[in-house]
C-alpha cells in the first residue's frame, strides 16, 4: 500500500514537473511564432507606410509652398504622379540629424540641414513639420516609430587640386558604389570680384559649361582665369548619365569667421532673411559690417544652368553687421522654381566670400533625416524606393519600429 | 513503480514531439521575416531611369548601342551593392500565340540569389502619337448641341483683355471636339432664331448648352425679346424681363446656360439698340440691368411669376480651391487651370431652396454658405452653369466645368499596337547578408 502511494506521489510530481516544463518550451515556441508574425506585419506596415508618405501630396496639396501646417501628411510632387517628391514639402521636414540654430534677431530656432560651411538650408521651426506631428497625420502616434530618410543616389564630389594658374578643380561622379563614366556634367563657375570702395558690393561673373566624366567618372576641369588662391568662387555642378541626375558643389571663401547666414523667413512669400554670421555664433568685435548681392540660378530643362534676374525691390543687395541696431537684410526668391539662392559678401577688398542655399531641397541634392532614432529598438523594419525630387534622384529609406513593445518573454 | 515508468514514457513521447514540432517550427532568415519590396524597388528604379525617357529610348535601339552601356551604368550605379540584377526587353507583339519576344537582356550576376521579385514597365517609341477620341455629348440621351455666343453686335464686361469673339474662338477649340455639332452665334439675330426655337442649320435645339461669352452682360436681340412687356419692363425700366424669358427659354427647351464669369446677366447687350447708352463704366451699347437680372433669369427657370427684385444676392467668399470632382475630371480631359481661384460673384446657397435648383456637381468647394462655381439643375427641366469668380475669366473652368457635368468618355488608342511598344523587366535579387 503504501510502495504504491509513494509511486502514485512519484509519478504525479514527474508528470507534473515534466507538463510545467514542456508548457515552458512550447510556450517559447508558440511566442518566437507570434513574434515572427508581427515582425512580418511590420515589415508590411512599413512598405505600407513609405508607400503612403510618397504617393501622396498631402492636405493641402500645395502645403509644401506654405505656411500652414498640413492636415494630411504626404511628400509627392502635386504637379505629378507615382514617386516624385515636392523639394518643398521636404524642405519643410525638421532635420533630426543637425544641429538647431537660435537666431537672436526673430527670437526664432531653426532646423538645421546645413551641408557644411557655405551650404545653408535653415528653416524655422514654425514653419516646419515636426516628428510627432507628422506621425499623428500619418495615425502612427502612440503605435510606431519610424525615421525616413532620403539621400541622392548620384554623389558629385567636388574637390580643388590646384588653386591658382590654372585653377584645378576635380569631379567625381558616382552612384551607390559604383561610378557614373561618361556623365555629362553641366557646370556653373561663378567668382565673386571684392573691387571697389568703403562698402561697396560685391561683383560677380557667372561662366557655364558642359563636360563628360571619364571611365572613371572623374573629370578635371580647369579655369585659367583665376590667378590668385585669394579669388573666392562657387562651384555647381549638375551630373547625369541615362535618368540619373545628381549636384555636386564646392565653395572658396577668403572671410570664413564673417559670412552670410541666410534664413527662411516665409515659404508663402518666398522670402530669406540674411544675416551675419556674428549674431548667430556670438563672436566678439571687431565690427565688420558685411554687403552682400544675391543672384538666383536654376537648372533649365536642358541640364544647364541659368541665371535668373532677381529686381532690385527683392532686396538683392544690402549690408548687414550684428548687434542692436543693425537689422537683417531681407530677399525675395523670385520664382517657385527650385534653384539656388546664390549670395555673394564682401568684408573688404580682399575679404569675401560666397554662401549658397538651395531653394527646394533637390536644388543641391540636399539629404534630409526625418523621425525618430532606430537605434536600440528591438526589431527595425526597413524598406527603400527610387524616387525623383525635380528630376533629381533620391533614394527613400524609411525604417519603421513598434512602439507597443511586444519582447518574448521568459 | 508502473506509474513512475508510465510518466517516464509520457515524457518521452512529449520530449519526442517537442523535438518534432521544434524541428519543423524552423523560424526563417531575417531576410525572409523582413523583406525588402523588391518589386517596388524595381518599379521604381525603372521609373527613375526613364525620368526624360532615356529608358524608352535605349529600349528601342539596337543591341549594339553603347546606350545600353550607359543603362547598366546608371542601373548598377542606382542600386545597393548587396542587389543584383536582370533587365530584360521584350518586343511586344500583337496577334499570334506569342505575346513577347525578348530583344536583349543585362545583367550584372549569373544568377539572382536566393530571392527575387520582378517588375515589368511599358515603354512607348518615340515615333508613336497617341490619339484621343472623345465621346460626343448627346451620343446618348439626345441633344449634343453647342452654341457659343460670338454676337459682333454686342459688347462684353469683365472680360479685361479679350473680346467675346475672341474667347468664342478659343471655347469653340477646347469645347467642339465633345459635341455632336458646335454652333457660333455670329449676331443677336440668330439668338433670337434659337429663342424662337428655330434651329440654324438643322440642329437639335433641345438639351443644347448656350455658352454667354460676353461676361457679365448678355446679348439681348433687337425686335420682339426688347419690347415692352417681352423684354422690358417699362414699370421699372429695365430690361431684367430679357433675362426672365431667357431663364424661361431655358426651362422650356432644356438647356444648360453657361455664365463664364463674375454676376450673370448683370447687363444687356446690343449696339444697335443701345447706340448711345452706356453701362454706367463707359462701355457703350450696353445696359445696366443689376441684380435684378439673375434673380429674373431664376425665377424664369423656375417658372414662377416675374417680380422685380433688386436683391443682390452674390457673396465675396475670396479664395475658393476646385472640388475632387473637378481636380479627377482636370487630370481626365487634360485640363489644367488654377487649382485656387478668387470668387467675388459666389450665388448664395439659399437659391438652391427658392428656385428648386439641385447643384449636379461642384467645380469649387463651397465656402460656407457660397458657392463660387457648379452646375444647377431645376427639378423639372433646366440647368445652369456660373461661375461667380473675379475677372479675368479662364474659359478652361468654363471647359471642366461643363465636362464635369457631361461626363463624356475618353477612347484612347491600342497601346500595345505592334512594334510601338516595348515590355521592360527588370528582376532584382539579394546576395549576401542573411
Amino acid at each position: 500500500m503504501t510502495g504504491s502511494t509513494i509511486d502514485h506521489l512519484v509519478s504525479l510530481m514527474v508528470f507534473l514537473g515534466a507538463i510545467l516544463l514542456f508548457m515552458g518550451l512550447f510556450n517559447q515556441t508558440i511566442q518566437t511564432a507570434i513574434l515572427y508574425q508581427r515582425h512580418r506585419a511590420l515589415a508590411t506596415k512599413c512598405s505600407d507606410l513609405l508607400d503612403n508618405m510618397l504617393l501622396n501630396p498631402g492636405v493641402p496639396l500645395d502645403w509644401g509652398k506654405s505656411n500652414c501646417t498640413p492636415t494630411g501628411f504626404g511628400l509627392q510632387d502635386p504637379e505629378f504622379t507615382q514617386y516624385r517628391l515636392s523639394p518643398f514639402s521636404l524642405m519643410r521636414l525638421m532635420s533630426s540629424t543637425g544641429s538647431p540654430v537660435y537666431y537672436p534677431k526673430t527670437g526664432l530656432t531653426y532646423s538645421n540641414i546645413t551641408m557644411g560651411f557655405g551650404n545653408f538650408l535653415l528653416v524655422p521651426y514654425t514653419k516646419a513639420i515636426n516628428y510627432s506631428t507628422a506621425a499623428r497625420l500619418l495615425g502612427t502616434n502612440g503605435t510606431y516609430g519610424f525615421q525616413l530618410t532620403i539621400t541622392p543616389i548620384v554623389t558629385v564630389s567636388i574637390s580643388e587640386t590646384q588653386p591658382k594658374n590654372p585653377l584645378k578643380i576635380s569631379v567625381q561622379v558616382a552612384g551607390k558604389g559604383f561610378p557614373l563614366s561618361n556623365a555629362v556634367v553641366s557646370y556653373c563657375f561663378l567668382t565673386v570680384s571684392l573691387t571697389g570702395g568703403e562698402g561697396a558690393y560685391p561683383a560677380y561673373t557667372i561662366k557655364y559649361g558642359n563636360t563628360t566624366t571619364d571611365a572613371k567618372g572623374s573629370v578635371l576641369l580647369e579655369f585659367a582665369e583665376v590667378k590668385d588662391d585669394k579669388v573666392c568662387y562657387a562651384f555647381i555642378a549638375y551630373a547625369h548619365l541615362s535618368g540619373l541626375m545628381g549636384v555636386g558643389y564646392h565653395e572658396r571663401v577668403t572671410s570664413d569667421k564673417q559670412y552670410i547666414v541666410p534664413f527662411i523667413d516665409d515659404l508663402a512669400l518666398r522670402r530669406v532673411l540674411i544675416a551675419h554670421s556674428y549674431d548667430v555664433h556670438y563672436f566678439e568685435p571687431p565690427n565688420a559690417a558685411l554687403s552682400y548681392n544675391a543672384t538666383f540660378v536654376l537648372l533649365t530643362e536642358d541640364f544647364t544652368l541659368r541665371e535668373m534676374p532677381m529686381e532690385n525691390s527683392t532686396g538683392k543687395t544690402g549690408r548687414v553687421n550684428y548687434g542692436v541696431g543693425w537689422p537683417y537684410g531681407v530677399v525675395t526668391i523670385p520664382t517657385y522654381n527650385p534653384g539656388i539662392l546664390v549670395i555673394t559678401y564682401r568684408k573688404s577688398a580682399v575679404e569675401g566670400g560666397i554662401i549658397l542655399m538651395p531653394w527646394g531641397i533637390s536644388s543641391m541634392a540636399f539629404p534630409i533625416s526625418f523621425g525618430g532614432d532606430p537605434i536600440g529598438k528591438e526589431w527595425v523594419a526597413t524598406d527603400i524606393r527610387q524616387v525623383l525630387v525635380n528630376s533629381i534622384a533620391y533614394q527613400a529609406k524609411l525604417a519603421l519600429w513598434s512602439l507597443q513593445g511586444y519582447q518574448v518573454i521568459g | 513503480m508502473m506509474r513512475t515508468i508510465e510518466v517516464f514514457l509520457v515524457i518521452l513521447i512529449i520530449t519526442a514531439a517537442f523535438i518534432l514540432s521544434s524541428f519543423f517550427a524552423v523560424l526563417p532568415q531575417p531576410r525572409q521575416v523582413s523583406p525588402l519590396n523588391l518589386r517596388r524597388l524595381a518599379l521604381t528604379t525603372l521609373q527613375t531611369l526613364d525620368v526624360n525617357y532615356d529608358l524608352s529610348g535605349t529600349a528601342f535601339k539596337s543591341p549594339n548601342d553603347p546606350a545600353w552601356g550607359q543603362l547598366q551604368i546608371a542601373l548598377s550605379a542606382c542600386l545597393p551593392p548587396n542587389l543584383v540584377y536582370n533587365l530584360t526587353v521584350y518586343e511586344v507583339l500583337s496577334g499570334g500565340t506569342q505575346l513577347y519576344t525578348p530583344i536583349h537582356s543585362i545583367s550584372n550576376a549569373a544568377s539572382l540569389g536566393v530571392s527575387s521579385d520582378a517588375s515589368s514597365y511599358l515603354v512607348a517609341s518615340s515615333n508613336v502619337t497617341f490619339s484621343v477620341t472623345p465621346e460626343k455629348i448627346g451620343e446618348r440621351g439626345g441633344g449634343g448641341t453647342l452654341y457659343i455666343l460670338n454676337c459682333s453686335d454686342a459688347n462684353g464686361w469683365w472680360i479685361t483683355g479679350y473680346t467675346g469673339q475672341s474667347l468664342a474662338g478659343d471655347l469653340y477649340k477646347l469645347l467642339s471636339p465633345y459635341f455632336k455639332t458646335t454652333i457660333m452665334l455670329q449676331n443677336t439675330t440668330q439668338l433670337a432664331k434659337i429663342l424662337n426655337g428655330t434651329s440654324i442649320q438643322g440642329e437639335t435645339l433641345r438639351n443644347a448648352t448656350v455658352i454667354n461669352t460676353v461676361g457679365e452682360a448678355v446679348p439681348i436681340p433687337s425686335g420682339y425679346y426688347a419690347s415692352s412687356g417681352v423684354g422690358y419692363d417699362a414699370t421699372h425700366s429695365s430690361y431684367a424681363r430679357y433675362c426672365y424669358v431667357l431663364g424661361q427659354k431655358v426651362r422650356q427647351y432644356n438647356w444648360t446656360w453657361v455664365s463664364i464669369v463674375g454676376y450673370p446677366v448683370y447687363y444687356v447687350s446690343n449696339t444697335g439698340l443701345f447706340p448711345n447708352e452706356q453701362n454706367t463704366w463707359g462701355i457703350y451699347g450696353m445696359r445696366l440691368v443689376g441684380a435684378a437680372g439673375l434673380n429674373a433669369f431664376l425665377q424664369g427657370i423656375d417658372n414662377q411669376a416675374y417680380s422685380y427684385n433688386t436683391n443682390w444676392i452674390t457673396g465675396e467668399p475670396g479664395v475658393v480651391y476646385l472640388s475632387s470632382e473637378a481636380l479627377y475630371y482636370c487630370n481626365y480631359y487634360g485640363i489644367y487651370p488654377s487649382p485656387y481661384q478668387t470668387s467675388t460673384r459666389a450665388l448664395p446657397d439659399s437659391i438652391l431652396t427658392t428656385y428648386h435648383l439641385t447643384a449636379t456637381s461642384y467645380i469649387f468647394n463651397p465656402v460656407n454658405h457660397w458657392i463660387a462655381g457648379a452646375v444647377y439643375k431645376n427639378r423639372v427641366s433646366g440647368l445652369f452653369l456660373a461661375l461667380g469668380l473675379t475677372r479675368t475669366p479662364d474659359i478652361r473652368l468654363t471647359g471642366l466645368g461643363l465636362l464635369c457635368a457631361f461626363k463624356p468618355r475618353l477612347y484612347r488608342s491600342e497601346y500595345t499596337a505592334s512594334g510601338t511598344s516595348r515590355l521592360v523587366i527588370l528582376q532584382l535579387g539579394q546576395v549576401g547578408g542573411v
